[in-house]
């Protein structure tokens, strides 16, 4: 969910990036002295269509932070179950360690060195 | 109380703040493009020389062009306030993040704690096997006080069942036990070195 809304601004970004595009290539259009009619046709409605996208997709955010938004912070945390996951892998590693050892041992005494 | 009703003014007028930014920032690139456009419609008659009212358009034009960059960088940065504000106040998602985490940690412990647990059993079923082994050789020497422990194992079976006891078999095998530590004790037998046997 968090994804969505974070993936969505990052697709804002894109699109403003593609308004300013949009501009320069009407200017730069309008700079010459033979204009192609199309081409400038295209790139306004990309503009137009870029733009209405940024207002609604930024105004529909901040709609959605205005009914969500408490003013506190947020208490919550992973500290719990990460610390009982790392003791459980400390578990697992001593355990790795000690049967490592005891291999060892068994074949020092199945194959003692002269 | 008060300090309370400070918070959420202060998210509120942010969050207005947000607004106006954006309608400012929009306003402010579809005004100067367009004022660009009509400035490019080239005039018969100026109030002013053709040269002079080129350079004051193109000066216009060159204001207006940094306007609308200025207004998509403002956008830009109004995007990043929202990331950082969604990231931080959006509870909702903050939760279910939270809540996921915590579900995938407690898998990884308990699948790392079951694994553990099952070679724990079967190392103590190994090492049952290898005791018994052990201590039913003549290399494994013990008395009563220190047993091990399929020994403990099997007199805790014949003491929980005393009506197996009563049995010709396991009188035989408590008669065994008994009569074990002092038969090792009192008369070595194989793989015990005596003096005797010493070269």
């Amino acid at each position: 969910m968090a994804n969505d809304r974070l993936r969505a601004l990052e697709e804002v970004e894109n699109q403003v990036a593609t308004i300013l595009q949009c501009a320069g290539n009407i200017v730069l259009e309008l700079s010459k002295d033979k204009h192609n009619a199309s081409f400038l046709d295209r790139q306004l409605s990309q503009f137009t269509v870029s733009v209405n996208r940024v207002e609604t997709e930024l105004s529909s955010q901040i709609k959605y932070l205005t009914q969500v938004a408490t003013g506190q912070p947020h208490e919550g945390s992973t500290y719990s179950a990460r610390k009982d996951c790392q003791m459980a892998l400390n578990r697992a590693e001593y355990a790795r360690v000690k049967l490592g050892e005891l291999g060892r041992t068994c074949e020092v005494m199945l194959d003692p060195q002269p | 109380m008060a300090n309370q009703r400070a918070l959420p003014q202060s998210k509120e007028s942010l969050l207005q703040n947000y607004n106006k930014r954006l309608k400012d920032d929009i306003r402010s690139i579809l005004d100067n493009l367009t004022e660009i456009i009509k400035t490019a419609k080239v005039e018969d008659e100026t109030q002013v020389s053709r040269a002079t009212q080129a350079e004051q358009d193109h000066y216009e034009m060159h204001v207006r062009a940094a306007n609308i960059v200025r207004a998509g960088e403002s956008l830009m940065k109004l995007v990043s306030d929202l990331k950082q504000f969604l990231i931080l106040n959006d509870f909702p998602s903050v939760n279910e993040a939270i809540s996921l985490q915590n579900q995938q940690l407690r898998s990884l412990q308990e699948e790392c704690d079951k694994k553990l647990t099952s070679l724990r059993d079967e190392i103590a079923i190994d090492l049952y096997e290898l005791e018994e082994e052990y201590y039913s050789s003549s290399y494994g020497q013990w008395d009563s006080s220190d047993l091990p422990l399929c020994e403990a194992y099997r007199r805790w079976d014949s003491w929980a069942s005393p009506d197996r006891g009563a049995t010709s078999g396991s009188a035989q095998g408590v008669e065994e036990d008994t009569d074990g530590p002092a038969s090792q004790e009192t008369t070595p037998k194989h793989g015990t070195i005596t003096a005797a046997d010493k070269p």
